[in-house]
């Protein structure tokens, strides 16, 4: 059974409609990429996911349940961690204060929380290291680390929240090339653990490197949805653009 | 030498003031020895207390981001003072005075805490507005004049010493600081209040009740004020409608001295302490030098300057 099963969702913003009937399985275990041109709806959907928009029409499913978000944190209690581009990281705390911020490990003296640093310090050297991130210090200032780094950081944030379906939205956009291979390599693990992928990129190398399946997204519709070895970049890149034939024929159809 | 450095890197602000501090006790030293006593000293504390109050409220709000500010201190002090003698005037019993004080104080805190938040107003411009409207209804309501009749039980605390601490001091200032210290590096709320300071977007993303937060800043920060006007009370023995003038610039002052980052997410409380302590010594040296005030506000510029660049130098270095 699929972790998240999205069906119709559509949203429109007056009379611009960013989505239109997208129906979307994502399964544990999977790294699933959502490729598309700008203003594809990609970012629409994820948000929706993310619980930062909601839907004008459709249905979500987590696991079979109807879930339906109206903040952030409402998707976060459902188990949906999203890695932002920014990361959402704070520079003047240290690592292990980004991984626990909003949901410290506290121990409440006259209903103060009084944080448990070394609790905390603990898992989170236990994330890293199972990540094999590569950072040996969870108490290290966020500021002083690389943007590979700070990926890892995010990763352990939304590991830290057992999350089920993570969303990285082009986790690799500003990063180095060997940074990209590390990042690259966490999100296989992520999806090793059992965790369900969503990962946005413009970046068709990437996609292919990682992805077990590819969606794409174009004007707003899903217009196609393929198992990573059963196509090529080429194929993708076309569907992309616009220049394949079914795509074609879709929009025809639409007019 | 190795540890001065390391406090160079650590708390450059910290070491900066405390050497300022040395090189002012040993000038007042050389050239007027003879002020150089307990009852210099005891003073310096009586005057820091107001001073030291505000500037904590100060810089708690500055320290929570999004461009915070409070310049309404002083008029908060101003009408916090007046109405609360007003209402001891006109009947209510004189034990409620403290604790109306910090009601008061916590009401106006919290009126800029709404304002900001809710209707999503400019801290300065807000707190700008709210100056204006706290002090002039402070003057429009005593017509310019002290309302006397403070309780004398409330006298013997504000005067009072213990040792050569005075009593407000003593009880109100050092467990404010304390608190604040313990709370803002030992509690989640502390990690809250540093990263919305520093990136407020990350802060809400994580869910953090931005809004919440900085709504009860501003309401703690009001209720400083209000105990900073309990102070005044006690301590002058009537309620003067222009008793808080000046402490919007001294208690930023002191906030920026003490390290406190003006946008935001950096800074410790230690050092606004030190800054203020460094603040008032200054200003009771010159006064008793017989500077005259033109000068003194200068050296506070001054010193404000110097302080920022040794900030910049040393983490120029880191």
């Amino acid at each position: 059974m699929a972790l998240v099963t999205a069906r119709n969702v559509t949203k429109r913003f007056g009379a611009l409609t960013a989505l239109q009937g997208v129906d979307l399985d994502i399964r544990k275990g999977e790294v699933l990429a959502l490729l598309g041109d700008n203003g594809a709806g990609k970012s629409t959907f994820i948000k929706i996911l993310a619980g930062a928009h909601s839907q004008s029409e459709g249905e979500l499913r987590i696991e079979g349940r109807p879930v339906s978000f109206s903040s952030p944190r409402d998707a976060a209690e459902a188990g949906v961690a999203t890695i932002y581009q920014e990361l959402a990281l704070s520079e003047n705390l240290s690592i292990a204060e980004n991984v626990f911020l909003g949901r410290e490990i506290t121990r409440r003296v006259l209903g103060v929380p009084f944080l448990r640093s070394r609790a905390m310090r603990e898992r989170v050297a236990e994330l890293l290291e199972e990540l094999d991130a590569h950072i040996s210090d969870p108490a290290a200032p966020v500021g002083s680390l690389s943007g590979g780094q700070r990926q890892a950081v995010a990763i352990c944030r939304a590991l830290n929240l057992n999350a089920k379906l993570v969303i990285m939205d082009e986790p690799t956009a500003a990063l180095a090339v060997a940074e990209t291979r590390k990042v690259l390599a966490l999100t296989r693990r992520l999806a090793e653990r059992g965790c369900a992928v969503l990962l946005i990129s413009h970046n068709i190398s990437d996609v292919f490197e990682v992805a077990d399946r590819i969606v794409v997204f174009r004007r707003g519709r899903k217009i196609a949805e393929r198992e990573r070895r059963a196509t090529d970049p080429e194929e993708i890149v076309s569907f992309i653009t616009g220049a394949h034939p079914d795509v074609r024929a879709l929009e025809q159809a639409n007019l | 030498m190795s540890a001065l450095l390391g406090a160079w890197r650590n708390q450059p602000v910290l070491l900066v003031l405390a050497l300022l501090w040395v090189g002012l006790i040993s000038a007042i030293a050389l050239f007027q020895p003879h002020i150089l006593n307990v009852y210099t000293f005891t003073g310096i504390l009586q005057f820091a207390s107001i001073l030291a109050l505000v500037s904590l409220g100060q810089s708690l709000v500055i320290l929570a981001g999004g461009a915070g500010i409070d310049l309404s201190v002083g008029g908060n002090v101003s009408l916090t003072a007046v109405l609360t003698m007003m209402a001891l005037v006109a009947g209510l019993d004189a034990g409620w005075m403290p604790l109306l004080c910090v009601a008061i104080g916590a009401g106006l805190g919290l009126t800029n805490g709404i304002l900001v938040t809710r209707l999503g107003f400019y801290p300065l411009i807000v707190t700008l507005g709210t100056f204006y409207i706290y002090s002039g209804v402070a003057l429009a309501l005593t017509g310019g004049s002290a309302i006397s009749g403070v309780p004398t039980w409330s006298l013997t605390w504000g005067r009072g010493s213990w040792g050569v601490i005075p009593l407000p001091f003593l009880t109100l200032v050092l467990p404010a600081f304390i608190m604040a210290a313990i709370i803002l590096s030992l509690t989640s709320w502390g990690r809250w209040i540093y990263a919305m300071g520093y990136n407020e977007r990350s802060a809400r993303l994580v869910g953090i009740p931005v809004d919440r937060v900085r709504i009860l800043l501003y309401t703690l920060g009001g209720a400083l004020s209000g105990l900073a006007a309990l102070v005044s009370l006690a301590w002058l023995g009537s309620a003067r409608p222009n008793i808080g003038v000046n402490l919007e610039l001294e208690s930023l002052t002191a906030a920026m001295l003490g390290g406190i980052a003006i946008f935001g997410g950096r800074g410790h409380v230690f050092g606004v302490f030190a800054a203020v302590i460094l603040l008032v010594t200054l200003k009771t040296a010159m006064l008793q030098m017989g500077f005259n005030t033109v000068l003194q506000v200068g050296v506070v510029g001054l010193l404000l300057i110097l302080v920022l660049l040794a900030d910049r130098l040393s983490q120029h270095r880191g």
